[in-house]
């Protein structure tokens, strides 16, 4: 998940949604199997997945600035390109700068509430002001590592003995052949999602350059932060008072780092960890901030979405007959889709409130709210 | 095995207590408040236990109140292992990486 601000205003905007999502759309290759516009050679493939989203700044995709805003800084160290199959290196050649399906989306939104004055400056948010809000992640070719290696963790497990209440929990020890392998792929598999997230905000900067015929420093399309929330890291926490390394798992689940955290940039030092939590295409989403709480409670974790609670068979079926796109445009909410069934998918009923998901973790603590975002434009997979 | 088996720890926190289900290492805390309870699923409290039986983990099996049912961990899931004892497993992470 990743936010840009902008110097634009909501009033500035409108009048030319319509345009903008059109362009954004276009623009931006999105839809199931989708195609980029980035051919990789196998060579440049390996580079991606060692090099994150640095990989894409080095060809011209956006500005080093935005590297040290982003978890990690776009670039996980440990990822091992010899353990790919051949299976997700051919799924992965033409899908880097594509946005994908399902829930992926590119959204236009402006800031209708700021509840921390003081932090919204420092992050570079106002009311009323346009913000441009990236979903996706690794595409098919960390689906594809996901596959393989599900298979190499069901052996795992009668290699090793370990008992399971389910199969789907294959897994192996630590320090095992088997999880480290894994491990490195993963890896793998962040650092193209960071690079394809870069990409993309390079196709969302021009997308605005041309279509309100400004300069990038008119714009000021700076990087909020750029944060995974499928991923398993290996973070120092503390455990009965002493400090030990730990492999944490995050699976719809943010990072939450609090203030003054060794991972955070300069710039965010004294603020914590800024934590982006969209919600369904019609209602809203969130700016929140890591706390010290989130260290000692959840490992620094927090939510990451609103969370479904309708099957998208359900939702499919729920939708039947209407006009989703018609439904969100009277609401003022342009909405595009590639796919024939991805609005009917994620129409804002198929999703919990996240007003009522962000609100739990603020009262508990495990983060605090900044912003509030409202969508104008969304463009879905 | 049912939802009346949870138990409220404050406003903003139920616990799956590790009686739960035979098997449980740790506790469960899933952070709903009465409002989004009555959206969790049966299955996905299951889940949220099953993770409490694996291996090494440390503190609680946990989970965020965007809660869902997902491939074996639940979505909205975080757990931590310790590097000794513990496990890795991609069904922890899931499909979408990153």
């Amino acid at each position: 998940m990743r936010l840009l601000r902008s110097n634009l205003t909501k009033t500035e905007v409108v009048p030319r949604i319509k345009d903008l999502v059109g362009v954004l759309q276009n623009q931006i290759p999105s839809g199931v199997g989708s195609k980029g516009k980035i051919r990789l050679d196998p060579e440049n493939e390996k580079k991606i997945l060692l090099k994150g989203a640095r990989w894409a700044v080095e060809q011209g995709y956006g500005e080093t600035e935005d590297l040290e805003r982003t978890e990690s800084g776009g670039r996980i160290e440990g990822a091992d390109p010899s353990l790919i199959s051949a299976k997700a290196y051919e799924r992965g050649r033409a899908q880097q700068g594509t946005l994908g399906s399902g829930n992926h989306f590119i959204e236009v939104q402006y800031v209708d509430e700021i509840y921390d004055e003081a932090a919204a400056n420092t992050l570079g948010l106002f009311k009323g002001q346009v913000t441009v809000m990236i979903h996706t992640g690794s595409r098919g070719f960390g689906h594809q590592v996901c596959t393989d290696f599900l298979e190499v963790m069901e052996r795992a497990v009668s290699k090793y003995k370990i008992d399971l209440p389910d199969k789907e929990l294959a897994c192996a020890p630590y320090e095992s052949r088997e999880a480290q392998n894994y491990l490195a792929a993963m890896r793998a598999a962040a650092n193209y999602a960071w690079a394809n997230r870069q990409c993309i905000t390079h196709w969302a900067r021009e997308t605005f350059m041309n279509v309100f015929g400004m300069s990038p420093k008119q714009l000021g399309m700076s990087l909020i932060y750029d944060v995974a929330h499928n991923i398993a890291k290996v973070e120092e926490h503390e455990v009965n008072k002493k400090n030990v390394k730990l492999i944490v798992h995050r699976k719809g689940a943010t990072r939450a780092f609090p203030p003054h955290h060794p991972e955070l940039p300069a710039i965010y030092k004294h603020l914590g960890q800024p934590v982006l939590i969209p919600g369904d295409m019609g209602r809203a989403s969130f700016v929140l901030l890591g706390t010290e709480r989130a260290m000692k409670e959840t490992f620094g974790s927090t939510c990451h979405g609103a969370g479904r609670v309708m099957s998208r068979h359900q939702a499919i079926r729920k939708a039947k007959g209407r006009l989703i796109w018609r439904e969100m445009e009277d609401r003022g909410i342009i909405v595009r889709s590639a796919g024939r069934e991805t609005l009917a998918e994620e129409m804002s009923e198929a999703y919990k409130d996240i007003s009522d998901v962000v609100d739990v973790v603020h009262k508990a603590g495990v983060s605090r709210k900044v912003a509030r975002l409202r969508p104008m434009g969304v463009v879905k997979g | 095995m049912a939802i009346e088996k949870l138990r409220r720890l404050d406003d903003t926190k139920m616990e799956v207590p590790i009686d739960y289900k035979p098997g449980m290492r740790v506790n469960g805390v899933i952070y709903v408040d009465a409002v989004l309870e009555q959206e969790l699923e049966l299955q996905s409290i299951e889940q949220v236990a099953n993770v409490a039986m694996l291996p090494g983990i440390v503190k609680s099996s946990l989970a965020m109140p965007d809660i869902h049912t997902g491939y074996g961990f639940a979505i909205g899931g975080v757990a931590a292992f310790d590097l000794q004892n513990g496990i890795i497993s991609p069904g922890g992470v899931g499909y979408d990486i990153n």
